[in-house]
């Protein structure tokens, strides 16, 4: 293998990990502050992308991408924050809350699919890129889009590392996530932070969207496959510390750059799969975990 | 020991063979191809949300990798039959083990691992077994999946002629013998270990029950029949495709689980006939119906999470009250002539805070007597008292609420004994009965003590039978009864013809004539004031009566047949040494010695009622009968 090749797939495990830490790092803020695993968080990808499409694109409203990008993220936080007043409030309290959750964000993936396909139809759509042309660098090419997202990501995620430790309402959600009945003691609004959560995680699917659509074709379903990847990142990174998962992302991005490369496209989910339960069974903390859970 | 009758001991297996028979005799009565097929897909959908309610309901093992087994044994059918040429026979229970072993290999990571970790990591394994079907497209198929799979036939009958009707009743046959092995598994000690370990983790573990041995068990017993019903699905259409992995077919499922109602077994089997139909009946709507779906199960979840079987409950809830009070409605204007008659004493209503309560007073200026009955019985119970001590005493008997011809109450604030005992209360202070002694029976011995605990009313001696006087609850009653079969009874809502002839015969006297009207009168008995009554029993403040009998106030006497099937007689004769009250014990008495031996029964009453005549407030030890 050539320099050129290994650079190459690198430099596009990079950008999958990119997409992946954003996706992950939703997922946990979830998962850690409400203690459920969200499976509408692929809906919320797929509601985020075509929101971004209806707003920014030339075949639609037209008034570009920051704009389209603007408001998906809005429109998901709100979006999210409802989904968790409709599919997770109802049953906080209850002992079973997790499997409830799990069947009712699966219905509400279902809802949403379905309401998209209603809307926009099965017929796939790409958001058009931010900016146009390729960047090259000793041989290897990166298209000014992929990098412009993943700067994009990067920005974000370190935006949401200062929000959660450094301002107030994110170590509010960091506090209640640690112990809720203390938190609630200390006069937090622990609804309105979960909710907040919610609408945190959702708006950050709804960038993950935008990211997704504008390097591959838009469908309802588009977001299940990076859900299950996310899915994979978030165990083998661990809850612990925030940074976990995002390290995990770019480590499932490279895992799975090189074994599309060496074992095949076919092979690449089950290597990932097998990984994940590996890890589940030996150390189901995660690999950057210890055992605990918070951010 | 819990009593709990198998089904064909119920009410249950008059709705089962209906249900089953219905079936059968469908496709001769109704000739509908398509219809018929949905049916056959019903069957297949039943075995399988029934199966995995066993993992998810029973055993609370979120396994998420149940629609992956399922897909075991329709490749595992696909491949026997299609590629190595196997008969369609072998391969149906080979779909089974296959599945079978894989539950085995899922539960190796499943072992360790707890709520959310066991949803992802079935999840993984699940995406595993897709992606395995996926790459190995030259064994698989690949995502185009493998087509004309050979069909059932039995000879030179091949089941997909005549309408697919060979499909129908195979398919019938397998629902049948799925059910009957999930409801042995769940009876069955790996079944009991099961629910332990949901509800008590710790507790099961500690009485000795294995957490890795169930969990195994637990999803190789679930991925038998769902392995099976696999490959059936195989034969039938004959097509194996990757699709059945995917999120669409999991949601069905599992929304059939849940619309039917967790841990129930016969819930998803009847959500597997209903949901499927209801949403082909909205399969015009196209997205629509994926997103009607989806919100019928947002909506059973939030508002109504024990599905369509605690719907059913509810229902014959509704239906039983009304027949108790339509009973109760009937029995007061027909028959008032006959139970004035057998307690020779005028019978009235009267108001109480708990509805109208049916009173007999046989009145006049005399020291009173108020009788108060068990569970289950009525004022009539006492028609030999009635007739020894009339003419000496003034006899009062009332039917408590839910009971008898009183009216029905409201099961939250009527049906436990403080509520028994403020309506002895309303009962004395409208027919102006002063400073009674009260014989308290069963639970109108818990009644009769709480009534002279609370102090409200005068009471001038007391007598219970049939009763173990309780300090902390539920402890205590544990150890003063005897936990037969019949006992749990006690507690049971609905009666079977059975139940209520065993509760009946034990509680008072098996069938005769002199019981015959006891016994008519139980069917009549609100179900809610069983099991109300037993949950609320921690409601009453026990260690007040109990304070109340070791002060020695007031005169009080136990009076217990000596074969009394209930009693721990140990305990109570333990009480009565450590409090220094009187005990009886009545040779060949049973639960109801008032009742069965009324001469030794009197003797025993006379002679405590001559010491509380005496002005005594202490009666002597043993009385000798």
């Amino acid at each position: 293998m050539t320099l050129d090749t290994f650079l190459t797939i690198a430099t596009g495990g990079i950008v999958l990990g990119g997409l992946y830490a954003l996706m992950a790092a939703g997922l946990a803020v979830v998962w850690t502050t409400l203690g459920i695993f969200n499976f509408a968080h692929g809906a919320f990808i797929a509601a985020g992308a075509y929101i971004a499409w209806q707003v920014g694109s030339t075949d639609a409203s037209g008034l570009g991408f920051i704009a389209g990008a603007g408001a998906a993220v809005i429109m998901m936080f709100l979006l999210g924050m409802l989904a968790q007043m409709a599919l997770v409030r109802p049953f906080e309290r209850k002992p079973n809350l997790v499997l409830l959750s799990v069947i009712t964000t699966l219905a509400g993936a279902a809802i949403i699919e379905n309401v998209l396909t209603l809307i926009w139809g099965p017929r796939p759509k790409q958001i058009s890129a931010v900016v146009q042309g390729d960047l090259a660098w000793q041989g290897v090419t990166l298209s000014a889009n992929e990098a412009s997202m993943l700067v994009l990501a990067l920005v974000l995620l370190a935006a949401l590392g200062w929000f959660l430790r450094g301002s107030v309402l994110g170590r509010s959600m960091r506090a209640v996530a640690q112990n809720r009945e203390a938190a609630e003691l200390m006069g937090l609004d622990v609804r309105r932070l979960y909710a907040l959560a919610f609408g945190l995680s959702a708006a950050m699917a709804g960038l993950a969207g935008v990211f997704v659509g504008s390097i591959r074709f838009m469908s309802p379903s588009m977001g299940a496959d990076p859900l299950l990847k996310a899915l994979v990142v978030v165990i083998l990174g661990g809850l612990i510390r925030f940074t976990g998962p995002i390290y995990a992302a770019f480590l499932v991005g490279m895992v799975e750059a090189f074994s599309s490369f060496y074992f095949g496209l076919y092979w690449t989910p089950a290597v990932l799969f097998g990984l994940m339960i590996a890890v589940l069974v030996l150390k189901p903390e995660g690999l950057f975990g210890r055992k605990e859970r918070t951010l | 020991m819990r009593y709990d009758p198998p089904i064909h001991h119920g009410n249950g297996r008059l709705f089962l063979a209906f249900a089953f028979i219905g079936l059968a005799l469908f496709p001769l009565a109704v000739d509908d191809a398509y219809l018929q097929h949905l049916i056959v897909l019903a069957f297949i959908y039943a075995i399988v949300a029934a199966s995995w309610d066993l993992s998810l309901g029973y055993g609370g093992l979120f396994n998420f990798a149940h629609v992956a087994l399922f897909a075991t044994g329709l490749y595992t059918y696909a491949i026997l039959t299609k590629t190595l040429g196997v008969s369609p026979w072998l391969a149906l229970p080979a779909g089974g083990l296959t599945a079978v072993v894989v539950a085995a290999l899922i539960a190796l990571p499943v072992l360790r691992l707890d709520g959310i970790y066991v949803i992802l990591v079935t999840i993984a394994v699940s995406q595993l077994l897709y992606q395995l079907v996926v790459s190995q497209s030259d064994v698989t198929g690949g995502t185009s999946g493998m087509v004309t799979l050979p069909a059932l036939s039995i000879g030179d009958y091949r089941f997909v002629r005549d309408g697919k009707i060979g499909y129908y009743y195979a398919g019938l046959a397998l629902l049948v013998a799925a059910c009957a092995f999930l409801y042995a598994v769940t009876r069955s000690r790996l079944g009991r270990a099961m629910v332990a370990l949901r509800d008590q983790k710790y507790f099961a573990v500690a009485r000795g029950v294995s957490e890795a041995r169930t969990r195994l068990l637990t999803l190789m017993a679930s991925a038998l029949f769902t392995g099976i019903a696999g490959a059936f699905f195989g034969a039938y259409v004959r097509v194996a495709s990757p699709d059945v992995f995917g999120l669409g077919f999991l949601t069905l499922i599992l929304s059939i689980l849940l619309v039917g109602g967790g841990a129930t077994l016969w819930g998803p089997v009847m959500a597997a006939f209903v949901l499927p139909l209801l949403s082909e009946a909205i399969a015009d709507l196209g997205p629509w119906r994926e997103v009607l779906i989806g919100i019928l199960i947002i909506l059973v979840v939030v508002f109504y999470p024990g599905g369509l079987w605690a719907a059913i409950q509810e229902l014959r809830e509704v239906i039983d009250v009304r027949r108790t009070a339509f009973l109760a409605w009937r029995n007061r204007r027909r028959g008032q002539a006959a139970r004035e008659a057998r307690l020779s004493a005028r019978e009235v209503m009267v108001p109480t805070p708990h509805g109208r309560i049916a009173v007999s007073d046989s009145g006049g200026d005399l020291p009173a007597l108020l009788f108060i009955h068990g569970n289950s019985a009525c004022k009539e119970a006492f028609f030999r008292q009635a007739a020894a001590y009339r003419g000496r005493y003034r006899v009062v008997a009332f039917d408590l609420p839910g009971h008898g011809v009183s009216e029905n109450g409201d099961p939250e604030r009527s049906y436990n004994v403080v509520a028994y005992a403020e309506v002895a209360e309303a009962v004395l202070r409208a027919r102006g009965v002063a400073r009674p002694v009260v014989f308290g029976w069963s639970l109108g011995g818990y009644v009769a003590l709480e009534l002279a605990a609370r102090g409200r009313a005068t009471v001038r001696g007391l007598a219970i039978c049939g009763t173990a006087p309780l300090t902390v609850v539920p402890d205590d009653f544990g150890s003063g009864y005897d936990a037969g079969p019949h006992l749990i009874l006690a507690g049971k809502q609905y009666f079977s013809a059975a139940e209520a002839r065993d509760y009946a015969g034990s509680a008072t006297a098996p069938l005769s004539a002199d019981s015959r009207f006891l016994h008519a009168n139980l069917p009549r008995t609100d179900g809610r004031a069983r099991s109300y009554m037993i949950t609320k029993l921690t409601v009453v403040n026990w260690p007040r009566q109990r304070r109340m009998l070791r002060s020695g106030q007031l005169p009080f006497i136990v009076i217990n047949g000596a074969d009394d099937p209930f009693l721990n007689h140990d305990y109570i004769a333990r009480l009565a040494a450590a409090d220094g009250w009187p005990l009886v014990t009545i040779p060949g008495g049973r639960h109801a010695p008032f009742f069965n031996t009324p001469d030794a029964f009197h003797a025993a009453f006379d002679g405590f009622l001559s010491t509380v005549d005496a002005g005594s407030s202490r009666t002597s030890a043993d009385i000798a009968v």
